[in-house]
């Protein structure tokens, strides 16, 4: 029979300490993990986004982004376009031609590509890799056309700054926090 | 005060005051610094659109002049038309409202969809668009009939009536639909057709207008061409005027002109949008004068400018004549009546 009351005798082995310690710090080093995780995924539960109806396409997110070419992009709701054949987005004010050659077209990196459709249709697809934010052919676009070219914060190029550089300078003051559960917020018509 | 006698207390608490002054004045000069810099920045934006050169219209062609403004119009104007006894009809989001030319809104007809587009017949009969039928109203504005389209996806934005037919313009059908006066759909107008040397209506935005001169014909503004087709009431297309330019001789940006009028003598009124812009062209279609231009509406050529309205319109004008030749100016945006009279 063992005799719990004998004072000489330890109540917990060397290898029961051991293994109770290991369990101790493997949960406490778990409860750490998930709780880091939580903490960042709280952090990042809102993104940068542009308020299309709000932005007056002043250019600083082309030279306001603290990355070397900005994460603010031109998009294109194509169910808003009119595939126009003159596209104020696409040609100059005062084209000489309506062709795609250089000194009739808009877009300062020629990021807009424009492709027969069918007569008299074209469609326009922006290459992200070349554009730079600038706002000129969504100006253009607003300004006579449907507004189917708004800007829109890339997320898979937003390093997602706690004070974003553009939003400080935004003149028409459309930077907010989106939830980055849905972190674009895209035009909308009802035709 | 010799600052050998400081005690290590002073010296503490007087560098902590002279920090928090130097972050203090940092700050003052930080905040209008950062205002400064975004009006800057857009002023003198590399990127900048510049059309404002051709907002300033040559004076020797601004022939007319603004003798008053009806205001107090419904939500979403859109359209305005007038009757026979000139009174104004102008189609809004809440319905039609009646205007007189010298006491403003006189009455109104209560609609539970926005009306896109009004035409009054000589007899006072009202016909009102809505997106996907016409309601037909007597002249006291008591509800007669009500004509479908002959599709659901009919987006009705003009509407023009004769003696014995209604025109009906479809934007998104790219087609004139002809009713008879009882509301029997009897033809369609300018859709494509080689065989008929149509080429077809061209709307890359909700403004598909018709009007019905007196010489019988219709007043078609295809927009996606800039130009103005005119038509048979058969369909036959008898010709076309008009060319794109942002020079005021021709017609803006990428779909214009996106409302018409006519005068008694064959003359047309052109609405832009864009540069916000209403001209008379004579009859044989040279340029004869501007009634308005975008400075007159300061609002109007604002890129974005009622992007939130439900008709899917970002701006524009209408315009109706009445038969003494004033000629009355809905501005979709600033929500009036600009009453407009040649100058003597």
């Amino acid at each position: 029979m063992k005799d719990d009351s004998d004072p000489t005798k330890s109540p917990v082995t060397r290898r029961q300490f051991l293994r109770d310690g290991t369990r101790v710090a493997a949960l406490t080093g778990l409860g750490g993990l998930i709780g880091l995780v939580a903490g960042r995924s709280s952090a990042q539960g809102t993104v940068w986004q542009i308020d299309p109806q709000k932005c007056v396409r002043c250019g600083n997110c082309a030279t306001h982004c603290v990355l070397e070419q900005s994460a603010v992009k031109c998009v294109h709701g194509y169910a808003i376009c009119g595939y126009c054949q003159l596209c104020t987005g696409y040609f100059e004010p005062e084209p000489n031609d309506l062709n795609t050659g250089a000194e009739n077209c808009l877009c300062p990196t020629a990021a807009i590509k424009r492709t027969y459709v069918e007569d008299p249709y074209y469609e326009y697809t922006i290459d992200e890799q070349l554009c730079i934010g600038c706002a000129k052919c969504v100006e253009g676009c607003n300004r006579f056309g449907n507004g189917s070219l708004f800007l829109q914060v890339r997320h898979d190029r937003c390093v997602n700054c706690n004070e974003c550089a553009i939003s400080k300078v935004c003149a028409g003051d459309a930077f907010l926090r989106v939830p980055a559960s849905r972190p674009y917020l895209l035009k909308t018509i009802s035709h | 005060m010799n600052d050998e006698n400081l005690s290590r207390r002073q010296f503490i608490n007087q560098s902590f005051r002279s920090a928090g002054l130097c972050v203090l004045s940092g700050a003052a000069a930080a905040a209008p610094g950062v205002a400064l810099h975004a009006a800057a920045t857009s002023a003198t934006s590399p990127f900048a659109y510049d059309v404002d050169r051709l907002s300033r219209i040559d004076p020797k062609l601004l022939v007319y002049e603004q003798i008053r403004k009806i205001s107090g119009l419904g939500a979403e104007p859109r359209r305005i038309a007038i009757a026979p006894q000139n009174r104004l009809y102008v189609a809004t989001g809440a319905g039609v409202d009646i205007l007189d030319g010298e006491a403003g809104k006189v009455a109104e007809i209560p609609l539970s969809a926005p009306a896109q587009c009004v035409a009054v017949a000589d007899d006072g009969t009202i016909y009102v668009g809505l997106r996907t039928h016409v309601e037909v109203f007597d002249a006291k504005g008591k509800s007669i009939a009500v004509w479908e389209a002959p599709t659901e996806k009919a987006w009705l934005t003009g509407l023009a009536v004769g003696a014995n037919d209604l025109f009906a313009a479809d934007s998104a059908g790219r087609v004139i639909y002809r009713y008879d006066r009882s509301g029997k759909m009897v033809g369609r107008i300018g859709e494509k057709n080689p065989d008929r040397n149509v080429p077809g209506l061209i709307v890359p935005s909700p403004y598909l207008d018709v009007k019905l001169g007196p010489d019988g014909l219709l007043r078609v503004n295809n927009t996606g061409r800039h130009c103005v087709e005119v038509f048979t009431a058969n369909g036959d297309l008898e010709l076309s005027w008009g060319k794109p330019g942002l020079a005021i001789e021709s017609f803006c940006g990428c779909c214009n002109p996106v409302g018409l009028a006519l005068l008694g003598d064959g003359r047309c009124i052109t609405c832009e949008k864009g540069l916000p812009r209403v001209k008379v062209y004579s009859a044989d279609h040279t340029l004869e004068a501007v009634v308005a231009g975008p400075e007159q509406f300061p609002d109007n050529g604002r890129p974005g400018q009622n992007s939130n309205r439900r008709d899917g319109t970002l701006g524009g004008l209408d315009a109706a004549v009445d038969s003494s030749g004033r000629i009355y100016i809905l501005d979709l945006v600033a929500g009036d009546v600009r009453v407009m009279k040649r100058k003597s």
